[in-house]
């Protein structure tokens, strides 16, 4: 058997005063993409928009583009006019959390994080040191940060950084 | 400067890429002489004031739109 | 010289805190509360440093952001910090304090003969000197006015002080917090506006932290408070507004060390105004200051002049100056410019034994380094000793960030200054900023300012209006402007950072630089960190009065950010080191940092370069590598390929457009290497798609092209051909990939995957298979891109590591070795494959050697332009081998091109694009264009590097150097 490897590894752990950053390995993210009609076909109800994901039992769905959806959760096969790119190792999973949460963001990202503004179920698709990501708050203060697998240290590194002030 | 994405609302300009002059029709593939394509290709208006041109949300959703701003100000304009 | 006594009362010092720093290298105490100018003026540092141009003693003229000469350096060694305005910057113990442009001190300076030299410096002398016939002069003077100019120097150590940029969000953002911005930020606060107040002061105020009034401070201390708990309001203080952008987007420098970038649904203006000094003889002796600087140094730095104070102005605003000295028991004469101030402060001025003489100005300043006494001017040209002079010519709104987007002041008659012209949309004014100087003025225009705000956000109005100091209500501000005092002398200044003079400007009146941007770029006015915030209205008025214009008709210079001095540190944030820009790794990068490789930067990507293994030098390991790859199997990293997921109906016929070669039968299982041009028939990028099922393609790109692809893939399918049903996705971060390379390339495949049928019928040259492997999916291809028997392995990321490492153990038996980027891309160029350094956006198929690649039987991308005359022109520079004739020698990527006869001159006919040594034909090989190409295939041409003064021999072949026929390949 081949060994799955994540660029961080469970060594990734940064801790200071209020926030911690781990790498939250181990999922399976699939895009999807193709005609809405045969895609709600397959999966049943999909997001309208873009910045909430709808979230059921075992999948959380993130509407990307007018076509193209994210699923994170379980796997996902093509079926006719559905068209299916599996990405699992091509995104790295930071999970960020704790009170200082929304302050290190502030820092990385030019998007309002503003508790009122961007609340648990909403994502965002945006850009950290250049690079796009993923940012997806999975609770009061907790977030999933997906980062381009390449820039993912890189990505790391400078949440680490924006942390530690 | 805020850019307008159709899909994820106003972002600021760093998440784009400019995509050029949106007003010109792109001839159909297969058809245009060395003329027609010379004239999509090279020559603009460059207007200070109204103009639609394409914007890609590339640190973002990825997508292509038109977007009309005023060059001279950067405010956003209905097209 | 003492100048200034403390007051044994008043002020917002803690006298029980003393503050224990160093001037000079000197010890001197403060207090808490002190700013670093009052506290040296407490220590009777009067003259705080020398001028830019003359090196006249200098001394505070502000107690704010606009001062021109209390400027200092702040700290030692790494932790120096130049150019810290003394007079906003707060005492702290054990602050370092160094005065600037001054040695050895400021008292005595050996640089003030340039004093004497004065007629040098006049105005436009940089533009004679150095710009004129006379040129040859700098090299004479640089060294001289280097030294002896410069405000500050900045060091070249790094520092231990952590730089941040952030972002942040608001409905209002209120610039100032005078009693307008207070006004404004409470109204908006308590309609439940998520607000920021930025003050560039410690303390929220404004003008009010210089009041003698209790009512004031009551009312301050109240609205202070209340904002305090507001959980929707901000404060963010020592915090200056540095430019405002489109859109209302606001960057404030926080501290020295914090940029935040604010996007605010609306502002609010409420920057108050800077008062403006009066244009006479000596006006820059220390002592002698702004009328409303000896305000604020009395009343909340409790420093007094001595014994005696001279007030000169041309409005009302000086009184209040004068009434609150006389009450600290300060003698004070007032040199009143205008014929009939108004009666009611006359009497009042009377009340409190102050002098005052209408109808008079200042004749000069007497002392021999500070100002010791004035000459008055008109009927009573007395003279009368004094420790400081006051001087107000009025006040000038601070319309800077108003004008940011590009929107001029207009010139405003009721206060001869000029205000706000439009406001962008969003964006409200309130108080000083729009020429209402009043205290409750400006409380009602920041109420009113807020309402505008609210109702533009659509929030409902707050029921709870706030409330008014009680103050009684002054009357009108008067004023009349008189730009000079006395017209004669060299002496008088208007710009004091950067030393213009009265005379400067006349020069440049006389000499045509009429406009106000060339009055300031020839008399460098308004050019220092300053920005010209005391001088830009006097001269401009001036020059309005030289040539007989409307203050209006003349102008102002443009407003530019940022506002007030701010540190490069800030602007760069935590983008320096390692996170100056983002680094980017391949999957396999773990493995080659275990496994001894160096690393070389490749765009973002940092690249395996060579392995140890084979040597510890580039240049010798490279070919040690190459030799693995030749002779036996080498395996390397090409995970930093583009790859692009291309599915759906249509995909066949995209790709058969975007390019220039067939696409629409390419059968499942097969590779094909293709060719995309832009649309104006240049090559944009080649590389491999394999058919991996009906309606699944596997696109390849070069590395440093694999961005522009993806987004030119996904601009013709969005914008134009959205009758095409394709969809794309980049596959580059979630697939690795391996080159095997090498004779023995198939038996190492053979070993790592026994259940596979390796053979040339099962997987023949160009062939693509799919198979599961150890629990993933891993793709086999059979390209080559060193010319050898060689296949590429991809898998996705995950498993890359752990696939590479299985291939290595299965093969150790052959002894297989991992080989580096130097050698991967040396490998090529004996192959004669392009890459990067040929596909430049400059060159043609043609010009490349692949013309024929184009399809003749169908469109593609391209193929129209690409017939332009220039493009077919017979003599382009076009690809050619090329090979060491001087074995002794070396070439040089980049040398240039020439025929035999030519005279090595110029850009020659073409340039060496890639070099390497040839194992196999053990010399010098490289690739280049030349003029005309191929056809001068045999010839011998110089390539000539003229940084290095060399030129060597080369011949001309085809830049297929091995195996021409293929017979490796398909082996």
């Amino acid at each position: 058997m081949l060994d799955a490897l994540s660029p961080l590894g469970a060594d990734a752990r940064f801790e200071r005063e209020g926030v911690t950053l781990t790498e939250a390995p181990h999922f399976i993210l699939t895009q999807v993409a193709g005609d809405e009609k045969m895609m709600k076909k397959a999966f049943g109800k999909l997001p309208a928009k873009v910045g909430a994901a709808l979230a059921n039992d075992n999948r959380n769905i993130f509407r990307i583009g007018p076509k193209q959806f994210w699923f994170v959760g379980d796997t996902i096969e093509a079926s006719e006019g559905v068209y299916v790119t599996p990405l699992s190792s091509g995104r790295t999973r930071i999970a960020l959390v704790g009170v200082r949460a929304r302050e290190v963001l502030a820092s990385c990202a030019t998007i309002d994080f503003g508790t009122s503004q961007f609340k648990p179920g909403h994502f965002v698709m945006t850009g950290i040191h250049h690079t796009p990501v993923t940012i997806h708050c999975v609770g009061d203060n907790r977030f999933h940060i997906y980062a381009l697998r390449t820039f993912a240290l890189n990505v790391w590194e400078w949440l680490c950084d924006a942390a530690e002030g | 400067m805020r850019i307008p994405c159709p899909y994820c609302g106003d972002r600021d300009h760093s998440e784009f890429r400019y995509g050029g002059d949106a007003t010109k029709l792109r001839p159909k593939h297969g058809t245009g002489d060395l003329d027609t394509w010379h004239d999509y290709y090279f020559t603009f208006e460059n207007p200070k004031g109204p103009h639609t041109e394409y914007w890609q949300h590339v640190l973002g959703c990825r997508q292509w739109f038109k977007l009309t701003r005023n060059t001279a100000t950067n405010a956003k304009v209905e097209p | 010289m003492t100048a200034f006594r403390r007051t044994p009362s008043g002020g917002r010092i803690d006298r029980s805190i003393p503050i224990a720093f160093h001037y000079n290298g000197k010890s001197a105490t403060g207090f808490e509360g002190d700013s670093i100018a009052s506290a040296l003026l407490a220590n009777n540092h009067t003259i705080i440093g020398r001028s830019f141009k003359y090196h006249r003693p200098r001394g505070f003229l502000s107690a704010g952001l606009e001062e021109p000469n209390g400027l200092f350096t702040l700290g030692e060694g790494a932790e120096t910090i130049p150019n810290t305005i003394g007079t906003t910057t707060m005492l702290k113990p054990g602050m370092k304090v160094k005065s600037q442009n001054a040695w050895p001190s400021p008292t005595f300076d050996v640089m003030a003969i340039n004093s004497l030299a004065s007629p040098l410096f006049t105005a436009g002398f940089y533009y004679k000197t150095f710009m004129g016939p006379t040129k040859g002069a700098w090299m004479f003077f640089e060294p001289f006015i280097r030294r002896a100019a410069g405000l500050g120097k900045a060091t070249p150590d790094k520092g231990h002080e952590r730089y941040d940029t952030r972002n942040a969000f608001c409905d209002v953002l209120v610039i100032g917090s005078g009693p307008a911005g207070l006004a404004a930020a409470l109204n908006a606060g308590r309609a439940g506006a998520r607000v920021i107040l930025a003050e560039q002061d410690c303390e929220l105020g404004g003008n009010l932290l210089s009041t003698q009034l209790e009512s004031e401070e009551n009312w301050r201390r109240t609205v202070n408070d209340e904002l305090l708990s507001l959980r929707n309001v901000r404060i963010l203080t020592n915090s200056t507004v540095q430019g405002l952008y489109d859109h209302n987007q606001a960057v404030i420098s926080v501290g020295l060390n914090i940029l935040e970038v604010v996007q605010a649904k609306t502002i609010i203006h409420a920057a108050g105004a800077f008062e403006r000094p009066l244009v006479f003889q000596n006006n820059d002796k220390p002592g002698v200051m702004l009328a409303s600087a000896l305000r604020t140094y009395l009343n909340r730095f409790a420093l007094a002049p001595k014994r005696r104070a001279v007030i000169v102005t041309n409005n009302d605003s000086a009184y209040t100056v004068a009434f609150d000295l006389a009450k600290a028991d300060v003698a004070v004469t007032i040199a009143e410019i205008r014929a009939q101030p108004s009666g009611e402060m006359l009497s009042s001025a009377a009340q409190l034994g102050i002098a005052v003489f209408p109808n008079s100005g200042i004749a000069d300043v007497l002392g021999d380094k500070h100002l010791q006494a004035v000459k008055l001017s008109g009927r009573h040209a007395v003279i009368i000793e004094c420790d400081v002079l006051g001087m107000s010519g009025g006040w000038n709104p601070a319309v800077h960030l108003t004008s940011h987007g590009g929107i001029k002041p207009v010139y405003d008659e009721r206060i001869a200054s000029f205000i706000p012209g439009l406001f962008a949309e969003g964006q409200f004014g309130a108080g000083a900023m729009l020429g209402n100087f009043g205290i409750l003025e400006a409380v009602r225009d920041g109420n009113s300012a807020a309402e505008q705000a609210i109702a533009k956000l659509g929030l409902k109005p707050t029921t709870r209006k706030g409330e008014e100091p009680s103050v009684s209500e002054e009357r009108p501000y008067a004023i009349e402007p008189k730009w000079v005092l006395n017209a004669t002398d060299k002496k008088a200044f208007i710009d004091f950072q950067n030393d213009v003079t009265l005379s400067d400007v006349k020069q440049a009146h006389q000499e045509g630089y009429l406009s106000v941007e060339h009055l300031k770029r020839y008399t460098t006015m308004g050019m220092g960190t300053d920005q010209g915030k005391t001088s830009n209205m006097n001269a401009l008025a001036i020059m309005a009065g030289l040539r007989g214009m409307a203050i209006q008709d003349t102008g102002t210079t443009t407003f530019r950010p940022p506002f007030a001095p701010l540190s490069i540190g800030a602007i760069a944030g935590r983008s320096v080191g390692k996170h100056f820009r983002p680094t980017r790794r391949s999957p396999l990068h773990a493995w080659h940092e275990n496994n001894g490789a160096t690393f070389i930067e490749a765009g973002f990507w940092q690249r395996a370069w060579y392995y140890n293994w084979a040597g510890s030098t580039p240049e010798s390991a490279y070919i040690k590598e190459m030799q693995v790859v030749r002779s036996n199997v080498g395996i390397a990293d090409v995970s930093t390929l583009g790859k692009i997921d291309v599915q759906g109906p249509d995909a066949a016929e995209f790709l058969n457009r975007v390019y220039v070669n067939g696409f629409a039968k390419l059968p499942i299982g097969k590779a094909r290497y293709g060719v995309m041009l832009n649309d104006d028939g240049i090559v944009l990028d080649d590389g491999t798609t394999s058919r991996i099922s009906e309606a699944k393609y596997y696109m390849t790109t070069t590395t440093a092209q694999a961005g522009e692809v993806m987004s030119w893939l996904e601009y013709l399918l969005q914008c134009h051909w959205t009758d095409l049903d394709v969809h794309v996705a980049s596959l580059t971060d979630e697939w690795g990939g391996m080159a095997v390379s090498g004779p023995n390339s198939r038996e190492a495949l053979a070993l790592a995957f026994p259940d596979e049928d390796m053979s040339n019928e099962a997987l023949p040259y160009m062939g693509v298979k799919d198979i599961t492997f150890g629990g993933s999916t891993v793709r086999l291809l059979r390209l080559s891109f060193s010319g050898e028997l060689a296949y590429e392995v991809h898998c996705p990321a995950n498993y890359t590591i752990s696939l590479w490492e299985h291939i290595m153990r299965a093969a150790a038996s052959l002894d297989i070795k991992p080989y580096g980027l130097e050698a991967l891309a040396s490998l090529r160029i004996e192959k004669g494959h392009v890459a990067g350094l040929e596909l430049d956006h400059r060159n043609t198929l043609d010009d490349l050697g692949l013309g024929k690649m184009a399809s003749t039987q169908k469109d593609y991308i391209g193929r129209a332009l690409r017939q332009r005359e220039n493009l077919q022109a017979p003599d382009r520079w076009s690809l050619v081998g090329l090979e060491l004739m001087e074995p002794d020698k070396k070439i040089r990527g980049g040398a240039i091109l020439f025929a035999a006869n030519d005279e090595i001159k110029g850009h020659g006919r073409g340039y060496i694009t890639s070099v390497t040594w040839s194992v196999e034909l053990n010399k010098f090989i490289a690739l280049g264009l030349y003029k005309g190409g191929l056809k001068h295939e045999g010839e011998v041409i110089i390539a000539a590097f003229p940084i290095r003064n060399e030129q060597v021999r080369l011949k001309i072949l085809s830049p297929h150097f091995i195996d021409k026929e293929g017979a490796r390949l398909n082996a």
